[in-house]
């Protein structure tokens, strides 16, 4: 396979490095706020789960004037207008970090594009995904305001009422959002949670992780009638490229294809150390008698 | 109709799960092993191997299986016979009492099952309450008898954890060692909690730099090991780990996986880790590689367990196999490569070529024209003879069988061959069949009747000698039996040979490549007329120069005065394998294998006297240049061939790599020899010969206690039919399982399904509905990119609807990416020698890759422009109702075309017929589905793209008339055009991933389709066709389709929409990502809900469902990251 494989098979990957993008996300941030009007009045936000960092970008170019935090795991190339922190929001010392910046002053948008390292095995990357989701939202409790916007990546799995559920107690408004960016074929789609208004007496506690809901006989069954599905929504119009379909190089539009190399290029894997030893032909082999 | 009735009817139970094995463990003689919420037990048979003895069904409910914990303190009871386990997986605790007492496993008791408030990663038993290590890096003191949360210590730092382990037999010693999102060890004690405060670590362990996945720790040498992310493993010294402060010292850090590790498990000696790369390591405690396990397919390696007196390591793959191995410890001697150290004073010459005679008798020859003998039982060198005129060019082959016949046989430049017996080599005898160069050898031999030995010379000559023994076994004779006659090619010569069972024929290969087939006697040609005939029919131009030699009396023998006839092939195969030429042939039960340097095998039948191909499989990765093909005992075949620098003996079936030797490649002179006692590999090397050999022949060391199903996501499922068994083959012996599940009585029916997956591989199944279990029969791997959907068409039953005899038949189209398409035809008969009680052939009848088509056009038009990163998402086969018409499969394609290919001569040729661009966005859903009314039929085509909109074509005209019916392509050279839907339609706002029809009656159909966005859509399709007078031919009986009554259920699910079945105009099931299996209730407006069931397959792509018998009822399987059957009753 060529180097133009990649450009052939996603469209949005190519788009991405010829206009400059970090990640083939921005399009997605681009498409809800199409929906949503996201950005409208925002002027300090946060990026959790940020590397590479199209988000924040995105971000950057759409609040003028703002205030925008990044946060990851992984050390993430500087931007103008930026603030960057490196840490597992999952943690207590990293939420601690994040929201001293919004003492007083707090934030409009919380966004969260985090994806755990997939194992493959499903339970597990379903079961991650929501912990980056109630990590973030016990984070956005603490930095939000009164009708904040909460918007966030979810894997749409077999306990996904669960999560739905507990937004719904935190946001007026919950809507599962496609934007036409990400495949059809992925089980990846954003929760947009709109009207921050938290239950009457709730004291944000970073010392208590928020787990998850449980499946409720009455309200949110496991295999029941009754299940707590927000409404779906696809977003950025019909006319945007479709990402499930496989464009020739040279486009409709009439540009002639040139092939651009990757905005950013990876950031060191943790394998490294191994990829470097295997290029040597250094790993361990089996001794033989 | 009350609705409480309603709500429970149908009731759909799980049958059958292949999913990934996430938990083994050894307890006492069995193993236990944790596939979804199941628990299957083997026990040890007379033999020494595990057998699987029982399905535990339904543990964990919706949860999947992560591990076993065995209540170690003798207050359980007979520890011999019984134990008590606690089976953990994502949030759910089980506790069960099983015993094995008099042979038979039974659960004596379980407890209730549990939910825990956050995942568990590890649970350890404190005697009759357990400690349970959560997600959030607490611990949590429980009563898993009465379920009851006795204490819940948190540490201070609670973030979220990829792993823990729990050390200690008492809450006071309680240790927990927690791997954190930052890639530290936390070690911290819960029983230091002051007033249930959040306890602080009590050390910190850096060192990985990826997260920690799995931690063993042996309390007998005070040692932990880690595995991660980082593809490392660590050893560290830790001493006594329930003692506070102790020293943490990194003592081993060994790389050797390829990819993540997920597990691993300290021994008293070992230490074994297995990953993502599918491999499993031994090590040393020094952090030496003492073996490596391969086999596994697909995303790696999830549970290992060990059986330390037995020496046994088990491991379960993503691929839901499980397999055993041998642990054999350091500097294994069973297998080994020593040299022959042929190099002395008293032996001149260097060596040129070296043979196996059997697998203990090697042979070689040196460039003063010496032949030497070397036997593995004396163990030295002895010299044969020595001939001069073998001094520049020596071949050198000895004879097949087990102890190479005692023969072997030399050829020099200048046509000169003799054939040596081994043992009385002054016997030798000398012959020149021609004059010049000989260029190859090889031997035919047929039972112990027969023994041909075959040279090439020049212009294509191929001489056949018979080679025969005294009866004293003094002396041998050589005698010229006849010439044969090559194709001609630049490299003219023939590379190997086989005698095709009852021995009517040889089957040679050649170095072009070809594959020819010659009568084995010149008597057995046809009467010339018939013969040229017969060749010049099928074999292509190759094939008619070599017949029209056969009448060029005289070709040959230049010089002698002779002019022995040479005989063409009857049938070739030309250039087969490619340029490089053919390396094998074999004849096993009524096949023909060839191997070449193109990295393929082949299978070929010769029918009529006529070579045909039958399947063409490609060998593992990377291993370009197969040089052979041998049947082992099992049944089974192994491939011979070089990889890199390596020779290797592969196992297509256990994907395990038998033999590897590193031996330079495959260009100097070796040898290859198995015999059932052991397997040997002798090649030069610096002047010497170096010998590979290793015990118990080509049969698995290790054992499969299951196979696995695919390596990657299955995609598409299929059910072809169901076998009925006669009386003879006795069901019950089916069984693995004890007691009799229910279900279980009744005929032997045997569902057939067809799965395709993200591996490039199409497997065929079968789903006895007596056992539970599941039947790979064969793998079919000729795709190159992922498989995304599989169709059938012509299911029957062997011999025809003439004549049927037991068993199925049909055609299958198989497509994917790269825009690539496959045809097969399948055939299913009752085996009682398999453990499925079922053969299965396959043949492959065509491929057609749309890049390659467009390649062509491109020749021609310069305009044509596709991409090739075109994938196909699904396919529709439209069946013709009369004979003499050939089938159409529709594609859905994801370049936005619905692209129409004819299917001719029964699939042998397809054709891309015609395309439409209608949708501009990914197609994802082709249905095709006829129409009945009376004296019409209609074949109509629905249609599904991303952007929610389905659309109705009529393909009747294109059915009966072809092309002819279409609108003329935009330019010549392209495809026709499809044309106008006759309907279009806004089912949904996004990506429509499932779409079914059924007909109502009274012109009507309902169809069903499910979205992206869980929405279901449901209306009835009314065909209307104007009446016979008012059309002016049938060309134009275009019929109207109108859409009655619609309805949509928003959010019947909380994901995709990816399996719907109408099963009866009031009842539908559908499927989603969201994994629930929901029963809707049609016919009455809006579809409402019935009931659902939780299914453990996640991501599921595809569904089939049928109904089997009325005694058995519905089937459904569903497809995604594993396989899981349902099945339920009117
Ligand atoms: C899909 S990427 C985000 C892409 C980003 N929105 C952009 O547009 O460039 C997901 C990120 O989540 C981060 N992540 C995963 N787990 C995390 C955690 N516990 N804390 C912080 N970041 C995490 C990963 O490091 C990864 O960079």
């Amino acid at each position: 396979m060529g180097r133009t494989s990649k450009d052939k098979r996603d469209v949005y990957y190519r788009l991405a490095k010829e206009n400059g993008w970090r990640a083939r996300s921005a399009f997605k941030l681009l498409q809800l706020d199409e929906e949503f009007q996201l950005f409208q009045g925002v002027v300090r936000a946060v990026d959790l789960c940020a590397a590479p960092g199209s988000w924040s970008q995105v971000l950057s170019q759409k609040i003028t004037d703002g205030h925008v935090v990044a946060v990851d795991l992984q050390a993430m190339a500087p931007l103008p207008g930026v603030l960057q922190i490196q840490g597992d929001i999952t943690q207590l010392s990293t939420a601690k970090e994040i929201i001293q910046h919004f003492e007083g002053c707090p934030a409009d948008l919380v966004v969260c594009d985090g994806a755990p390292d997939v194992t493959g095995l499903h339970d597990v990357d379903e079961y991650m995904q929501a912990q980056l989701l109630l990590a973030a939202l016990n984070i956005a409790t603490h930095v939000l305001k009164p009708g904040g916007c909460f918007v966030s990546k979810i894997f749409r799995g077999r306990d996904v009422t669960l999560l739905y559920s507990q937004l719904r107690v935190f946001f007026s408004k919950v809507v599962c959002a496609k934007p036409r960016s990400s495949r059809n074929s992925s089980i990846e789609a954003f929760v947009v949670c709109q009207g921050y208004d938290p239950p009457a007496g709730f004291i944000p506690d970073l010392t208590k992780p928020l787990l998850d809901h449980t499946y409720d006989p009455d309200f949110n069954q496991l295999d029941g009638p009754t299940r707590i599905i927000v409404p779906f929504v696809t977003c950025g119009d019909l006319s945007a490229y479709d990402s499930d379909q496989s464009y020739p190089l040279d486009l409709d539009d009439g540009s002639e294809y040139q092939y651009t190399p990757p905005t950013q290029p990876p950031i060191s894997p943790p394998y490294q150390e191994a990829c470097t030893l295997k290029k040597k032909g250094q790993l361990a082999k089996e001794i033989r008698s | 109709m009350d609705a409480q009735e309603d709500y429970i009817w149908p009731r759909a139970t799980s049958e059958l799960i292949l999913l990934p094995v996430t938990g083994l463990e050894c307890v006492g003689d069995r193993l236990l092993a944790g596939e979804g919420p199941d628990v299957l037990v083997y026990s040890l048979d007379f033999g020494g191997h595990l057998r699987m003895m029982k399905r535990v069904q339904n543990l964990l409910g919706h949860y999947l299986i992560h591990g076993f914990r065995v209540r170690g303190d003798p207050a359980v009871g007979d520890v011999d016979s019984q134990a008590m386990l606690a089976v953990f997986g994502s949030k759910g605790l089980r506790v069960v009492k099983v015993s094995w007492g008099q042979g038979r496993f039974r659960e004596v008791w379980r407890s209730d099952l549990w939910s825990m408030s956050d995942w568990i990663w590890d649970v350890r038993w404190l005697e009759e309450k357990v400690a349970v290590a959560l997600g959030h890096n607490s611990v949590a003191l429980y009563n898993p008898m009465l379920g009851r949360l006795l204490q819940e210590v948190h540490c201070t730092d609670r973030c979220t954890l990829s792993s823990a382990c729990l050390i200690g037999n008492t809450w006071k010693e309680l240790t927990v060692v927690a791997g954190a999102i930052s890639n530290e060890l936390l070690v911290w004690y819960p029983a230091s909690a002051a007033d249930l405060e959040p306890v602080t670590p009590d050390r910190r362990v850096s060192g990985h730099m990826g997260v920690i996945f799995s931690m063993s720790y042996l309390d007998s040498k005070g040692l932990l090991a880690t595995a991660s992310e980082d593809r490392s493993v660590r050893l560290w010294k830790v001493g006594d780990l329930r003692v506070p402060g102790g020293r943490v010292q990194n003592i081993g850090h060994c790389f050797g996986h390829s990819a993540r590790v997920w597990q691993v498990k300290l021994l008293e000696n070992y230490l074994i880790s297995a990953g993502e790369d599918c491999v499993c390591l031994v090590w040393s405690h020094e952090g030496e590689i003492l073996q490596a396990f391969r086999g596994h397919q697909g995303r790696g390696i999830r549970a290992v367990a060990a059986h330390e007196q037995q020496a046994w390591v088990i491991t379960g793959g993503d691929d839901s196999g499980i397999r055993l191995w041998h642990l054999v410890g350091r500097g294994y001697p069973g297998a080994g490569v020593s040299a022959l150290c042929f190099k002395s004073q008293s032996r001149a010459g260097t060596l040129k070529a070296v043979t196996l005679a059997g697998s203990w008798r090697v042979l070689a020859v040196t460039d003063t024209g010496a032949l030497y003998l070397y036997d593995l039982e004396v163990k030295c060198w002895e010299h044969l003879l020595e001939d001069k005129r073998f001094r520049s060019y020596c071949l050198l082959e000895a004879a097949p069988g087990p102890e190479g016949f005692g023969l072997c046989a030399m050829a020099n430049g200048e046509g000169l061959i003799k054939v040596v017996p081994i043992n009385t080599p002054a016997a030798a005898v000398d012959l020149t069949p021609f004059q010049g160069k000989v260029h190859s050898l090889s031997w035919a031999l047929r039972g112990y009747e027969e023994l041909l030995l075959l040279a090439s010379g020049p212009a294509g000559v191929l001489a056949c000698l018979e080679v025969s023994a005294a009866p004293s076994g003094k002396a041998i004779f050589v005698k010229e039996r006849c010439r044969y006659l090559l194709p001609p090619s630049k490299q003219r010569w023939h590379t190997c040979s086989a005698f095709l069972p009852p021995g009517n024929y040889l089957v040679c290969g050649d170095r072009r490549g070809s594959v020819l087939l010659f009568p084995s006697r010149p008597e057995l040609y046809p009467t010339h007329g018939v013969g040229i005939g017969v060749g010049l029919e099928v074999g292509g131009k190759a094939v008619a120069a070599a017949v029209a030699a056969v009448l060029s009396v005289g070709g040959g023998g230049e010089g002698d005065g002779s002019t022995p006839t040479e005989w063409g092939p009857v049938s070739t195969l030309p250039a087969l394998h490619g340029k490089q030429g053919v390396t094998s042939v074999t004849c096993h039960s009524g096949y023909v294998y060839t191997t070449g340097r193109d990295g393929a095998y082949y299978q070929l039948r010769v029918q009529s006297g006529q070579l045909q191909p039958v399947l063409r499989q490609k060998s593992c990765r990377g291993m370009n240049w197969l040089a052979g093909l041998r049947m082992v005992a099992d049944g089974s075949m192994v491939i011979l061939g070089f990889h890199a620098n390596e020779f290797v003996v592969w196992s297509p079936r256990s994907h395990e790599k038998l033999h590897v030797v590193h031996c330079g490649g495959g260009h100097r002179s070796w040898a290859f020899s198995d015999t059932e006692a052991a397997v040997a590999f002798a090649y030069l090397k610096d002047g010497d010969v170096m010998l590979y050999r290793a015990l118990g022949g080509c049969t698995r060391p290790h054992v499969i206690l299951r196979e696995g199903l695919h390596g990657r996501e299955i995609t598409c499922v299929k059910r072809v039919g169901t076998i009925t068994l006669g009386p003879e083959f006795d069901v019950a012996s089916l069984l693995p399982l004890d007691p009799l599940e229910p279900g279980s009585q009744g005929p032997g029916l045997i569902d057939i399904v067809i799965t395709g997956s993200e591996d490039t591989t199409v497997c065929v199944l079968a789903l006895p509905t007596a056992t539970g279990a599941a039947h790979a029969l064969t793998a079919i791997g000729n795709h190159s990119s992922s498989v995304r959907t599989v169709a059938v068409w012509g299911a029957s039953t062997p011999g025809g609807p003439q004549d049927p005899r037991p068993g199925l038949t049909a055609h299958v189209v198989s497509a994917g990416g790269r825009a690539e398409m496959q045809c097969f035809s399948l055939m299913v008969t009752p085996d009682p020698g398999t453990p499925s009680h079922l053969a299965c052939h396959i043949t492959h009848l065509s491929s057609h890759r749309l890049d390659e088509a467009w390649d062509r056009q491109r020749n021609r038009h310069r305009m044509v422009k596709g991409d090739p990163e075109t994938r196909y998402m699904s396919l529709a086969v439209c069946e013709p109702d009369r004979p003499g018409l050939d089938p159409l499969v529709a594609a859905a394609c994801s370049d936005g075309a619905v692209r129409l290919f004819v299917l001719q001569d029964s699939g042998r040729r397809l054709q891309l017929l015609a395309e439409t661009f209608h949708h501009k966005r990914c197609v994802l859903k082709v249905h095709a589905f006829t129409h009945k009314s009376p004296g019409q039929r209609r074949l109509l085509l629905s249609s599904a793209a991303t952007d929610g909109s389905l659309a109705f074509w009529d393909l009747t005209a294109v059915l009966d008339h072809g092309a002819t019916a279409l609108q003329p392509p935009a330019e010549p050279g392209f495809p026709h055009q499809l044309g106008t839907p006759c309907l279009t339609l806004q089912a949904h706002s996004c990506g429509i991933n499932s779409l079914h029809t059924l007909p109502i009656g009274e012109g009507h159909h309902l169809v069903a389709s499910g979205s992206e966005d869980g929405s279901l859509h449901v209306f009835q399709l009314a065909v209307e066709l104007p009446e016979l007078e008012e059309a002016a031919g049938e060309a134009e009986r275009e019929p109207q389709l109108r859409v009655l009554e619609e309805h949509t259920v928003p959010c019947a699910h909380a994901a995709h929409v990816t399996g719907l079945r109408i099963l009866s105009p009031n009842l539908m099931v559908s499927a989603s990502i969201d994994q629930r299996l929901t029963f809707w209730r049609l016919g009455r407006g809006e579809p409402t809900f019935m009931n659902s069931a939780v299914y453990h397959v996640p991501d599921v792509a595809d569904m089939d469902c049928w109904s089997v018998s009325p005694e058995f009822g519905h089937r459904c399987a569903l497809g995604g990251q594993g396989l899981e059957v349902y099945n339920w009753y009117d």
